[in-house]
């Protein structure tokens, strides 16, 4: 479809729904909504506000709020400030069962159905209070109803199990709908979709909107919003940058919006010489999660991976580091074609890979500082009777809590005393004993405060100047771009691009992560 | 409050409870104290508690061994099967480790490499394995063992103290250096509380499960051999049912269920406790069946108070660890 014939047709529902007069009030008011998380102010005075009929999309990169004001209207999390207005009147939402209760619903992009209930009993599940015995006939009768409206052809008696996933968004739908809803949220509906399904799950919505449902619609394919969309808000570090009508916006002012945020005080990193080819991998894939991914890394080199979360950055690094091996493609390590089944192999190969979450896949928390950090590498630490020397173990940790600045009272506290940032440094120091050539960052400042990342920073600097070879996975956008010498772009599994350092900034790297074409031909300057 | 603390503040509870269950004892019976009853003491349950080492390194892996039962009664019964048919006694004893060590890397087979649970693959064992044993020795029991065979479960060795004693002090002291202070023992701890951060350390998970149920079957074996010693005949139920008292032992000594924590000395203290509380119950002619019911009273305590003071702690710190 073209992008005028949808703008034609977005256009023409928005002028009938304004000659029903169904549009003059509002359904839901979201008014100057804030809400704290510890250090990160998720939402600042956020005012959204949804008419019947409204195909409403919201955008914003990874972090931006998005998902914190989708459940605060679904009562998962309560405001700090601000109030909600339903239909005009305020509301409280304190859970999801009110909020259902409201007219208030949810999809996601993992159908959240049981798998041994039929289709019936999935639609109906939220209606357990109609007595106590299940009227089969009346159900599937009613169920069947639904679909019909919905313009679904499903047997109702079939169990959830057997359905494609985009049968059963499908019947997320039809159970949205038997709850008399108001205000549908769906959050990245799309993403586990085919085009064809795609297409169909588009073909409800608007049917959805016509009958006066307002939608709320996340997805980070713009092609996709810009299809279906009446109106685009973006978000952007808690805060509500932009709402414009589907007439005044494009793929690039909405990027633009996305990515507009102030570099700070992060300096980029000087550019170190480059060494020699340390890395070099070829077609790399693993079937149904990534494929053709090709880079090269030099000594001293930090290669930022960039692009939304689930783009397939981390399962390169996971392949790379053997927990879930490639299936396809080449991988050649200081001039050796290579294969890496495991862990073990690909610490033997010098490779180390620093997980994103410390807490389930990094450290064990109940153990000392120093004993996770001689984990990967215990064999060193053994006298001859096998036993661990507890004197040389303390010494290394001693010095890396030196080296690192780890702040504790002693490195044999258990790790789930520090900090998030002081964790971090604890993991980096964990695979720097490794003494790796090649060193896979995923996610290192996640989560910890200014100053830690700051010392995180400083420390990739410093190990890349050593000459060991750096691959920084990271979805803040600011940090990849100063930290990179040249960044790699992925999307849904694929690479895009990769940008040397003079043209990578945020734009061009977002515009890439979201499948946009280059952002000059788009039309409108940014 | 880390789970280290709790761990002490265990201990310590355990040692209060063992010097009240002592003091009342010296109280209450001019035997207690005597040299014979406390060997006699050790003796009556040498096997459980041996088993029991070893099960703690299981469960603190986070995971678990139901089939030790079956696996001590199936290495009685080839050992007394091998000898019915002419082997000789060293031999059979070590056909009957060995029928342990297989036993015990079966089950370590479907744990580690299939990913089966634990709980499901050794509750197959405790049924499977008894069945092998009830096969081999039918239903009459076998004896006539060699006089020395006979000696090594009932001769004291050094002093009034038997073999089997001496058995399980030095297994008491390996193990624990192996807990303590060796590679395995760190691994053991590292898996048991985070399995997934410890395969992404490049640590060969599977190898050490199939390390601990390859032991823990041959170590079962052993307990085993020595209760067909001690008693002097074979029969194919030899030691049904002693599973659950072994697992009772483990978690009274503070190790979670869960794996990832426990330590060997609280595991050391408990098996005193239950000893000396049996010896003692059993002087003052307290009845096994309320005996049995005492015990089950305390471990139900031992889960309850450990899990109740966290709670308590964390209300009181207004946060999660």
């Amino acid at each position: 479809m073209t992008e005028s014939e949808t703008a034609h047709a977005a256009g023409a529902a928005s002028v009938r729904r304004a000659e029903d007069g169904r549009a003059s009030v509002p359904v839901l008011e979201m008014r100057n909504i804030a809400k704290r998380f510890d250090a990160t102010q998720a939402l600042e005075d956020v005012s959204l506000t949804l008419y019947p009929g409204e195909i409403h999309a919201l955008l914003g990169e990874n972090g931006a709020g998005k998902s914190t004001l989708i459940k605060i209207m679904t009562g998962v999390h309560q405001p700090d400030r601000g109030e909600i207005l339903l239909a005009g009147k305020p509301v409280t939402i304190r859970n999801a069962a009110e909020s259902q209760r409201l007219g208030i619903a949810a999809i996601y992009q993992e159908p959240l159905l049981f798998p041994d209930l039929n289709v019936a009993e999935n639609i109906f599940i939220s209606h357990q209070d109609r007595g106590q015995v299940v009227g089969w006939r009346e159900m599937f009768r009613d169920a069947e109803a639904i679909l019909a409206k919905l313009g679904v052809a499903l047997d109702v008696r079939s169990t959830a199990r057997g359905l494609t996933l985009a049968a059963q968004q499908s019947v997320e739908i039809a159970k949205a709908i038997s709850l008399n809803v108001k205000v549908l949220i769906m959050d990245e509906p799309t993403a586990s979709l085919s085009a064809h399904e795609v297409a169909q799950l588009f073909k409800l919505v608007r049917d959805l909107s016509d009958q006066g449902v307002a939608i709320l619609f996340v997805s980070h394919r713009m092609e996709e919003v810009f299809d279906i969309a009446d109106k685009v808000t973006v978000f952007r570090d808690g805060q509500l940058i932009s709402t414009r009508p589907r007439s005044e916006a494009t793929p690039q002012n909405s990027i633009t919006d996305m990515v507009g945020r102030e570099m700070g005080l992060l300096q980029p990193r000087p550019p170190t010489p480059q060494g020699d080819l340390l890395l070099s991998v070829r077609g790399l894939g693993k079937e149904g999660v990534f494929e053709d991914v090709s880079f090269d890394l030099h000594r001293g080199e930090v290669l930022g991976f960039g692009g939304l979360i689930g783009a397939g950055r981390t399962d390169i690094g996971l392949a790379l580091f053997g927990i879930e091996p490639a299936t396809a493609g080449t991988i050649v390590l200081n001039g050796t074609e290579v294969t890496i089944r495991s862990p073990g192999e690909s610490m033997g190969l010098g490779i180390a890979y620093v997980s994103e979450d410390r807490r389930q896949l990094g450290l064990s928390m109940p153990m000392s500082i120093s004993a996770n950090i001689t984990l990967p590498t215990l064999r060193r630490y053994l006298n001859r009777f096998g036993l661990i020397r507890t004197a040389m173990e303390r010494a290394t940790a001693e010095a890396f809590r030196e080296r690192l600045s780890i702040r504790t009272a002693s490195v044999d506290l258990p790790v789930a005393k520090l900090s998030g940032g002081n964790q971090q440094k604890v993991m980096l120091s964990k695979w720097l004993n490794t003494k790796p050539s090649v060193l896979i960052l995923d996610e290192p400042t996640r989560g910890i405060d200014v100053g830690a990342k700051a010392e995180v920073h400083t420390m990739i600097g410093e190990l890349a100047a050593e000459g060991i070879g750096i691959i920084l996975i990271s979805s803040d956008l600011p940090e990849v771009l100063t930290m990179s010498d040249r960044l790699l772009v992925m999307r849904e599994g694929r690479q895009m691009a990769i940008f040397d350092r003079e043209d990578a900034n945020q734009e061009s790297v977002m515009t890439a992560a979201m499948g946009q074409e280059a952002a000059s031909e788009g039309g409108v300057a940014a | 409050m880390s789970a280290l603390g709790r761990l002490k503040s265990w201990e310590g509870l355990l040692l209060a409870l063992l010097v009240i269950i002592v003091a009342v004892n010296i109280e209450h019976s001019p035997y207690y104290l005597g040299v014979g009853n406390i060997v006699n003491l050790f003796q009556l349950s040498i096997e459980k508690i041996i088993v029991a080492l070893i099960m703690t390194l299981v469960i603190i892996n986070g995971e678990i061994d139901l089939s030790v039962a079956s696996v001590m009664g199936l290495a009685a019964c080839v050992l007394a099967w091998l000898f019915e048919m002419g082997t000789p006694m060293p031999l059979a004893i070590v056909g009957g480790l060995l029928a342990g060590l297989a036993a015990g890397l079966f089950n370590g087979f479907w744990v580690a490499y299939v990913g089966l649970p634990s709980l499901a693959v050794t509750l197959a064992g405790l049924i499977g394995y008894r069945g092998i044993a009830r096969i081999l020795v039918e239903d009459h029991p076998i004896g006539n063992f060699p006089e020395w065979f006979n000696l090594v479960g009932q001769q004291p060795l050094i002093g009034p103290v038997t073999v089997s004693i001496v058995i399980f002090a030095l297994l008491f002291v390996i193990i624990a250096i192996t807990l303590h202070s060796s590679a395995l023992g760190r691994l053991v701890y590292v898996i048991g509380n985070n399995l997934q951060a410890a395969r992404y350390s490049g640590i060969r998970v599977r190898l050490v499960k199939m390390t601990l149920f390859g032991a823990s079957g041959t170590i079962a074996a052993l307990a085993g051999i020595l209760y067909a010693a001690r008693l002097g005949s074979v029969r194919g139920d030899m030691a049904a049912g002693f599973e659950l008292d072994i697992i009772t032992i483990v978690l009274l000594g503070g190790v979670s269920i869960f794996g990832g924590s426990g330590n060997l000395a609280g595991v050391g203290l408990s098996i005193l406790v239950i000893l000396n509380l049996r010896n003692g119950m059993g002087l003052a002619s307290i009845t096994g069946n309320t005996q049995t019911s005492v015990i089950g009273a305390l471990l139900i305590l031992s889960v309850l108070v450990p899990n109740m003071a966290q709670t308590i702690s964390n209300k009181w710190n207004g946060r999660e660890t």
